[in-house]
């Protein structure tokens, strides 16, 4: 036997076994023939190659190994007898016939070489049975012991088909029980749901007499115009007793829909063309504040309750089988979807609810829905500081107040709002609104309509009513005003403050018993009185917003978008860019083209050289990828054929307890606390208490 | 061969010399044989094998699901090819069966007429051959690990008996009667053996780790307690005082003369003794891989000139020189724990039963023909087989 055809037989083995084809290479397996035929020494070297490549614990070597076995086994009678002397240990390794040893990962390979090893030797059985005992013996154990089904497809023992069938039972036992508490919730829980829907419905039939969907788009195919008339001859079905309430809220809709009129008329126009649909918008009002008050609360119960409770059910059914109870599922679900949907198509145009307690807006309300649904926590009262949207519903001048300038008067009980001309309303109802509300003693709106009376106000101010050239010069007052936190400075304003700055020293320590002639020491400290008779100012300076964008190009080939003032957190400081987002002065582009060179080379690590490679076939530019393979190499796998069996166990679990489980991290662990626990142990050790811990 | 052929002519050896030089070298050659088949009966694991000494025709085997198989091995086809029947069968229909596993059978020394057979049911069955009905049942508290009749005896028909109890348990077959108790082990008697050469001397081995011998005229005690040490003190720690293995004792088995006791235990051990001293020879056999928990029967070899032991390893037979230890072979055949092998002493054959429901018989390999038969490549096909069988270690190509 030659040294060269040896080394090259173990070559070709491992090339074949290590290649992680489900196929062999027929080439490689014609050149390990043709060296067989030569002497039976290789083969006897094939067999032992074969033998310990099976040993391997990676099912795609194994079932390489198994390949090149099978075509030798075929082929050479001294094969034949090599392998079946040792058929036991063959079966070990492909069958899995201890179940001390199960095949190695990966599993799907590791199931393909269990089927296909237990299907050549049924064939081998058939073909050499007769001639090879053991051949036949371990056909027979596989049959009678293991309990092979030689016909199942994939080739399973009996055991392997009772675990299948017991975690089956268990299963269904499991979804039995899942179904059947879902189905008492659902039962539970129908007749509620069954009564929003409901609710809901004649919510929305108060709202909206005849809404319906076939309604909405029969409406769609209609002008705006025609609409009105068409719901004028609906009237008539009305049940007699609403009929009254439901003319009036028509006529107002009717009005209300002539108001809009002119909006709407131009989507109208285009309607026709049928490409925008008729929108129906309906806006709250005091009539039917009530009925769309309930009609939100019944939506948020819907969507925050019973949808998610639904959709649960759905999932369990659909999940376990039970058929009945997922089409009752479904009905509900699609009845309360539909529900929704009416809702939506509605377009309530919601009034400010002011009166909301925050707590209220919790969960599941999605906002994208209802922008102009804000809910602001309830204010009374004084209050420090009104943002400026809201200063209208204060009844207060819309015009912000920020320069510093005491112009606030000195009534003893002082209010920091700045004074005001209060009307300044856009609309009468707001008006009447707020003289409702000054008849109510703990508004905000009260106080100052107190105030207006009590103070001998200038006549410039007090006397302009609603006249808009009294407005603009009290803006111009002020607009200089400051608006200030109170202080005792305020409070004292002008006067001399009695005691301030001085510090009373009792005689006595105790905190009842004083001696009956008071000998109180007054010490006057300066810094004090000081203290109390300034105030301090934060000059922030003027907000400026930012209107220029950082402009760098991005690698999806757009430019960032960040707004900041100096620096860009990403790109570095801002410099004015072109469209591309190249830099304008030629300095700038040459500090990035350098960095970008630099961070490139930094990154060469991940950069995959095959893939580069192919780029550039594809491509026809150099991009470096030998400079990339080079640096590479080094860390190179021995079979990058084979999947990878580590990289699976790369999880976040077995990654923390690399650290955690770290042999020094351990010793290091270990010895703090045992030093702890003997410092404990020195320290207390005559005390029976600690003695034993 | 021819030599001695010829020596033995002439009258220059001893008749025996050859008998011994033959039957030494078939047991040297015993091999897994195509030719020899034993009919799959027994559908569980096979727990025992006794093949009789009077024709050496039957082999009674005992299978874990209680099944009794008698087999016949003779051969008159005239052909190498012969499938051992299965001559009568206590199956499982049958309603004398056992309940439980079936952990030794035994044929009567000088009948074929009657055999004993003991399970985990805890009963021991004394049956009659030609209508398989038991003839007399045995009793007892726990389960029967293993019992044995005197090969030799002339004086006494008892049977020995080791079941869960400590207690030896001695059943008389002419009154059909428990007839005496030997009391002297701490655990479970796993094996018993009737010496072979002196008809009261008794052997038992047991969970406690210790191997007595006994003198059953003598109730009061045992004879001897084996000790593997050699009572050198200094060696046993002091619960380790009078032990044969550093683990539970199962298998137990005199040599041929019975002059030499061998014993196996868990702790992968088997150890040769004197019988007549009770001193360890301490003959090291290596690892004996050993992880029955029940009775382990193995055998020796009787007529060859270095005698040999067959002992159940794993899923293989170890094949040992007797007083050297040294490993022969190990015979691979099974794909599952071998619990017993039995040595056909009139022609040189081993007989073996393990889990995987398999009896196997290891026949010796026909000396190869001086002469090669040249044959053309034609029929090269056809030849497979007989090649295959005789042993030749050729390779061919057919493509």
């Amino acid at each position: 036997m030659e040294l060269f055809q040896r080394d090259r037989l173990s070559e070709l083995v491992e090339e074949l076994t290590t290649s992680g084809q489900p196929q062999l290479n027929q080439d490689k397996m014609k050149e390990i023939k043709k060296i067989c035929k030569v002497s039976s020494d290789y083969i006897d070297h094939v067999y032992h190659s074969v033998m310990s490549q099976l040993n391997r614990d990676h099912a795609e070597i194994r079932l390489s190994a198994f390949q090149i076995a099978n075509e030798l086994f075929s082929r050479s009678h001294y094969f034949r007898v090599l392998l079946v002397d040792n058929f036991q240990e063959f079966l070990e390794l492909t069958v899995e016939t201890d179940s001390e040893q199960p095949l190695p990962p990966p599993k799907e390979v590791a199931r393909k070489l269990r089927s296909l090893a237990i299907q050549t030797i049924q064939s081998w059985q058939s073909s050499y049975g007769v001639a090879y005992k053991k051949l036949a013996l371990g056909y027979h154990f596989l049959k009678q012991v293991k309990k092979v089904d030689f016909q199942d497809a994939e080739a399973r023992t009996i055991a392997e088909r009772r675990r299948e069938e017991e975690r089956r039972r268990r299963m269904e036992t499991i979804y039995k029980e899942i179904v059947e508490t879902a189905s008492n919730d659902m039962e539970e829980s129908f007749q509620e749901i069954e009564a929003t829907l409901t609710e809901m419905e004649s919510c929305m039939r108060l709202l909206f007499p005849e809404f319906d969907l076939t309604n909405i788009q029969f409406a769609k195919t209609r002008s705006p115009n025609s609409q009105s008339a068409n719901e004028c001859s609906s009237a008539d079905e009305q049940p007699c007793c609403s009929k009254d309430l439901m003319d009036n809220r028509r006529e107002r809709m009717i009005q209300d829909r002539e108001e809009k009129q002119s909006n709407v008329a131009e989507e109208g126009g285009t309607e026709n063309n049928g490409t925008i649909k008729y929108l129906i918008n309906l806006s709250e009002t005091e009539d039917n504040e009530a009925v769309v008050s309930t009609l939100i609360d019944l939506r948020r119960l819907m969507k925050t309750k019973h949808l998610p409770a639904v959709q649960g059910w759905v999932k369990v059914f659909t999940k376990s089988g039970a058929e009945q109870q997922l089409l009752k599922a479904l009905d509900l679900k699609s009845s309360l979807e539909a529900a929704l949907e009416k809702h939506r198509e509605l377009h309530i145009d919601y009034k400010k609810r002011v009166r909301k307690v925050m707590k209220a807006s919790s969960d599941g309300e999605d906002d994208t829905d209802y922008d102009d649904f804000d809910e602001v926590p309830e204010k009374e009262g004084y209050e420090p500081h009104i943002p400026e949207c809201l200063r209208a519903e204060y009844g207060l001048d819309p015009s912000p107040s920020t320069s510093t300038a005491p112009v606030i008067t000195k009534a003893p009980a002082k209010r920091p709002a700045s004074p005001t001309s209060l009307f300044s309303y856009s609309s009468a109802k707001q008006l009447k609104r707020l003289t409702e509300e000054e008849q109510d003693p703990t508004c905000a709106a009260a106080t100052l309509h107190l105030l207006r009376q009590k103070l001998p106000m200038p006549a410039s101010q007090t006397s302009c009513l609603s006249s808009h050239s009294c407005q603009s010069t009290s803006c111009q007052n002020t607009n200089d005003a400051p608006v200030v936190p109170f202080g005792l400075d305020l409070y004292y304003w002008d006067q001399e403050q009695p005691n301030s700055g001085k510090i009373i020293k009792l005689a006595s320590q105790h905190q009842f018993w004083a001696h009956a002639q008071v000998e109180e020491e007054e010490v006057e400290n300066k810094e004090l009185l000081a203290e109390s008779r300034s105030r301090y100012i934060s000059f922030p300076g003027r907000f400026t917003p930012v209107s220029h964008y950082c402009r760098a190009p991005l690698g999806n080939g757009t430019l960032c978008q960040r707004q900041d003032r100096y620096k860009c957190p990403f790109h570095g400081r801002i410099i004015p860019r072109n469209d591309e987002g190249r830099p304008l002065s030629e300095e700038d582009r040459l500090r990035e083209e350098q960095e970008s060179r630099k961070k490139r080379e930094e990154q060469n690590d991940w950069r995959d050289a095959e893939l580069m490679r192919d780029i550039e076939a594809a491509t026809g530019e150099y991009l470096g990828s030998d400079r990339v393979a080079k640096k590479g190499k080094g860390k190179k796998k021995k079979y990058s054929n084979l999947s990878d069996l580590k990289q699976n166990a790369n999880t976040s679990r077995s990654r923390l307890e690399k650290k955690v489980f770290n042999k020094t991290t351990m010793s290091r662990v270990a010895q703090v606390m045992n030093k702890a626990d003997k410092r404990k142990h020195d320290k207390f050790s005559n005390q029976f208490n600690y003695a034993l811990n | 061969m021819l030599g001695f052929l010829t020596a033995r002519q002439a009258g220059l050896d001893d008749p025996l010399r050859m008998r011994r030089v033959e039957s030494t070298r078939r047991v040297l050659s015993l091999k897994l044989n195509p030719d020899r088949d034993v009919d799959r009966v027994h559908g569980n694991g096979i727990n025992t094998i006794d093949i009789e000494t009077i024709e050496g025709r039957y082999m009674l085997t005992g299978g874990a699901d209680g099944v009794i198989v008698i087999y016949d091995l003779e051969n008159f086809s005239g052909t190498p090819q012969y499938t051992c029947k299965a001559v009568c069968t206590v199956g499982r229909s049958s309603q004398h069966v056992h309940k439980f596993s079936v952990e030794t059978v035994q044929w009567y020394p000088y009948d074929t007429g009657m055999f004993v057979s003991s399970s985990f049911d805890k009963t021991m069955k004394v049956w009659d051959t030609e209508t398989l009905k038991p003839a007399e049942v045995f009793e007892f508290e726990g389960n029967v690990y293993s019992h044995h009749l005197s090969p030799i005896a002339r004086k006494h028909s008892l049977i020995a008996v080791g079941t869960k109890i400590p207690k030896i348990q001695l059943c008389d077959l002419k009154s059909g009667s428990r007839i005496h108790v030997l009391q002297g082990h701490k655990a479970e008697v796993l094996s018993v053996r009737w010496s072979p050469r002196y008809e009261h001397i008794l052997a038992s081995a047991s969970a406690d780790s210790k191997v007595k011998v006994w003198d059953v005229r003598r109730a009061s005690s045992s004879l001897l307690t084996l000790d593997q040490h050699n009572g050198d003190k200094s060696k046993a720690s002091s619960e380790a005082v009078n032990t044969a293995h550093n683990g539970r004792v199962n298998g137990l088995c005199f040599t041929g003369d019975g002059l030499h006791l061998l014993t196996t235990g868990t702790d992968d051990r088997m150890r040769l003794w004197n019988s007549a001293t009770g001193e360890n020879t301490l003959v090291n056999y290596g690892k004996v891989c050993n992880e029955s928990r029940k009775k382990l029967q193995f055998t020796v070899t009787c007529g060859c000139s270095p005698e040999f032991v067959f002992v159940p390893c794993g899923s293989s037979v170890a094949m040992y020189a007797l007083h050297t230890g040294k490993l022969v072979t190990m015979l691979k055949g099974h794909y599952n724990n071998i619990d017993c092998c039995e040595f056909h002493p009139d022609y040189q054959e081993l007989y073996s039963g393990g889990k995987d429901c398999n009896i196997l018989a290891w026949v010796p390999v026909l000396r190869s023909p001086d002469v090669e038969v040249e044959s053309n490549s034609a029929d090269k096909v056809k030849k497979k087989d007989s090649r295959s069988s005789s042993g030749l270690k050729e390779h061919d190509y057919i493509s």
